[in-house]
């Protein structure tokens, strides 16, 4: 039998990075794609520039016709090296394409990005699938030998990062780094801090703490995002839809909590909304003595352990 | 409805919210303009309120519910840890301490490297030289026919020695740069660079492999009572560009051996070790390279005579050595 190195559960989450202070972020990482796209983009500023210098060249008379291929190839060269080491320095890990994709280069070890790392990811970039590109463009096709190493060396380096958890190129690996999708800080509105509309609320509906023994972490925030597309204005052809969405809702909850009164459609949501802070309150009261609730299911779940 | 009836994870948000607003600004200024261009106080502020975010989102974690605050406070002290944690340094100090410390320290750090790559190098001169004086097939083999270019084993001696004192090349200075620069050399020597990862194999070869053709090239010429001259030839950009080869094979070996005997730690992590030497090295090899575009391009034309040329080439040679073995060391 094949010998696993290590129960995969053991190991931390992919998109988690651990800074010094010590309180793991989450840190999502981005695909292929995403990078492909900031990269398409990147060789696209650079070669638009190596073209304007190259066509400034030909109109002052610097070249000849004989080399222009080679000019064309080595400017290019010359801009695109630099560029991605420069631009990832001044702005901390992005170049252009990396801005317009809203990607990032970060350290894997959650420490600072050093600019150690940043050259060697670039030059690895050139060493990995640029350079053998631009060869294999310029290689004559009585080499076929070095024409087919060199493409079997891109299509390799490029299915390195599908083999790893955390999509890393070959120069990822050796600089020490990965690629992640910056995140967006929006604070929304806290739906418990609010008053809620209709006076009284509190006094209407009032849950006991076995009624809101039945559901779990996982139910409330499902009931929040409900809660926050009904904050928003609904368009006329969809409210009906939503109103019978939300009598079921209702409905549901109150035949599993065993909530006797009839409540009036023009209370659901004053329901669901005291439901909500009830619940999410007795949960975070559980929470704060050790009883974490994941889902509805916690019950049957923390027996087995 | 006031501060008493809240419960305690919205009141725990209700005493910090206007904390993480400003932190919010700050990081927007500092992703914008720049830690290093924000004032003293705006940058201090920034560190203190990321750590105060930090404990936050800890706290957080353990007490609130509320998946919207926990997502807020996750993407903000990410983006805050992001512009704390940025690279502070300027690219100008960087250049100046890459080629006056950091490089030839590493240079001579992996100097059984870059030993071994010169040996490979010799070794396969050693082979072509003595294969050509045996057999002049050989050269065919060696040589690839696109870089001949007319120069082999038929080649009256007329049309070699030409090829050596070329007074008007047809090309501008430029154009010369450009083609020498992506030149067959500069292609093997990214080329052994990067295969060096592939178990060090692939780079031995190739590099043996240039030597062979250099022997073969070399002998042809002796044959003819043409040595001395091709030496000169190849000295003004040769000694630059060998050793720009080597140290390319040298930075592939480094990599190569760290793939394959990781000692202690996994083979990730050697390859990220090796790799802080090996990348300087490679990028030793490409400012060689541009050097022997340059001597090659322009110095080559204009310098005939063959004393001149072995001045250069060993000159600039004996420059590259004092550079390695004298620049960034630590004063005692």
């Amino acid at each position: 039998m094949i010998r696993r190195s290590r129960p995969s559960e053991k190991r931390p989450p992919v998109d988690e990075i651990m800074p010094p202070e010590g309180v793991p972020l989450k840190l999502k990482v981005a695909g292929v794609g995403v990078r492909l796209a900031a990269q398409i983009a990147d060789v696209l500023i650079t070669f638009v520039g190596a073209l304007a210098i190259f066509l400034l060249l030909i109109a002052l008379g610097a070249t000849d016709p004989t080399s222009t291929l080679a000019i064309g190839v080595m400017l290019f060269f010359l801009i695109r090296v630099p560029y991605y080491v420069v631009s990832e320095l001044v702005w901390n890990g992005q170049t252009l394409g990396k801005r317009l994709m809203k990607i990032k280069v970060v350290a894997h070890d959650g420490g600072p990005l050093t600019t150690h790392a940043v050259v060697a990811r670039n030059l690895m970039k050139e060493a990995e699938v640029l350079l053998p590109a631009t060869l294999l463009l310029a290689l004559d096709a009585d080499e076929p030998v070095l024409m087919l190493l060199g493409l079997a060396w891109i299509v390799i380096t490029l299915l390195v990062p599908l083999l790893n958890r955390y999509r890393m190129r070959l120069g990822d690996m050796i600089a020490g780094t990965h690629v992640i999708h910056l995140p967006v800080p929006i604070l929304l509105k806290d739906l418990a801090a609010e008053a809620p509309r209709g006076a009284a609320t509190g006094d209407r509906f009032t849950f006991l703490p076995h009624q809101l023994d039945h559901y779990g972490a996982f139910e409330l925030q499902t009931l929040e995002k409900f809660l926050r597309v009904e904050e928003r204005s609904v368009a006329l052809s969809e409210y009906t839809n939503h109103r019978a969405t939300l009598a079921a809702i209702v409905d549901r909850i109150q035949h599993k909590i065993g909530h006797a009164d009839p409540i009036p459609p023009s209370d659901h949501r004053e329901f669901l909304r005291a439901f909500y802070n009830a619940q999410r309150e007795h949960l975070e009261q559980r929470q704060l003595f050790g009883d974490r609730r994941k889902d509805k299911h916690f019950a049957a779940s923390s027996e087995d352990e | 409805m006031d501060q008493g009836q809240l419960m305690r994870s919205a009141r725990f948000r209700k005493e910090r919210e206007a904390d993480w607003k400003r932190l919010e600004r700050l990081v927007t200024e500092a992703e914008t303009h720049g830690i290093q261009h924000m004032s003293f106080a705006a940058a201090r502020d920034l560190s203190a309120l990321y750590r105060q975010a930090t404990t936050a989102l800890a706290i957080a974690r353990e007490v609130s519910l509320d998946k919207a605050l926990l997502e807020y406070l996750e993407a903000l002290t990410a983006r805050a840890y992001l512009s704390v944690y940025a690279p502070q340094e300027r690219v100008g100090g960087v250049l100046r301490r890459f080629f006056a410390q950091s490089a030839p320290r590493a240079m001579r750090r992996s100097w059984p490297f870059i030993l071994a790559a010169y040996l490979c190098l010799g070794l396969g001169v050693f082979v072509g030289y003595l294969l050509y004086q045996e057999s002049t097939g050989w050269y065919h083999v060696f040589m690839p026919s696109g870089l001949a270019g007319g120069r082999g084993p038929e080649a009256t001696t007329e049309f070699l020695r030409r090829a050596l004192y070329d007074e008007a090349p047809d090309k501008s200075a430029l154009g010369a740069f450009a083609t020498f620069l992506f030149s067959h050399n500069t292609q093997v020597a990214f080329l052994v660079f990067g295969l060096g990862v592939f178990l060090c194999v692939p780079a031995i070869l190739l590099t043996v492999q240039n030597g062979l053709s250099l022997g073969a090239f070399f002998a042809l010429y002796v044959d003819r009572g043409l040595g001395v001259d091709l030496a000169a030839w190849l000295s003004v950009h040769g000694v630059t560009e060998l050793s720009a080869i080597c140290v390319a094979c040298a930075g592939g070996l480094q990599l190569g051996w760290a793939v394959l005997f990781p000692g202690d730690r996994t083979r990730r992590d050697a390859l990220r070790h090796a790799g802080r030497d090996a990348a300087k090295l490679a990028i030793v090899a490409a400012a060689m390279l541009l050097v022997a575009a340059v001597l090659e391009g322009f110095a080559r034309q204009l310098i005939q005579q063959p004393e001149t040329r072995f001045a250069l080439g060993w000159g600039v040679g004996l420059l590259w050595l004092a550079w390695v073995v004298l620049a960034g060391r630590s004063p005692r």
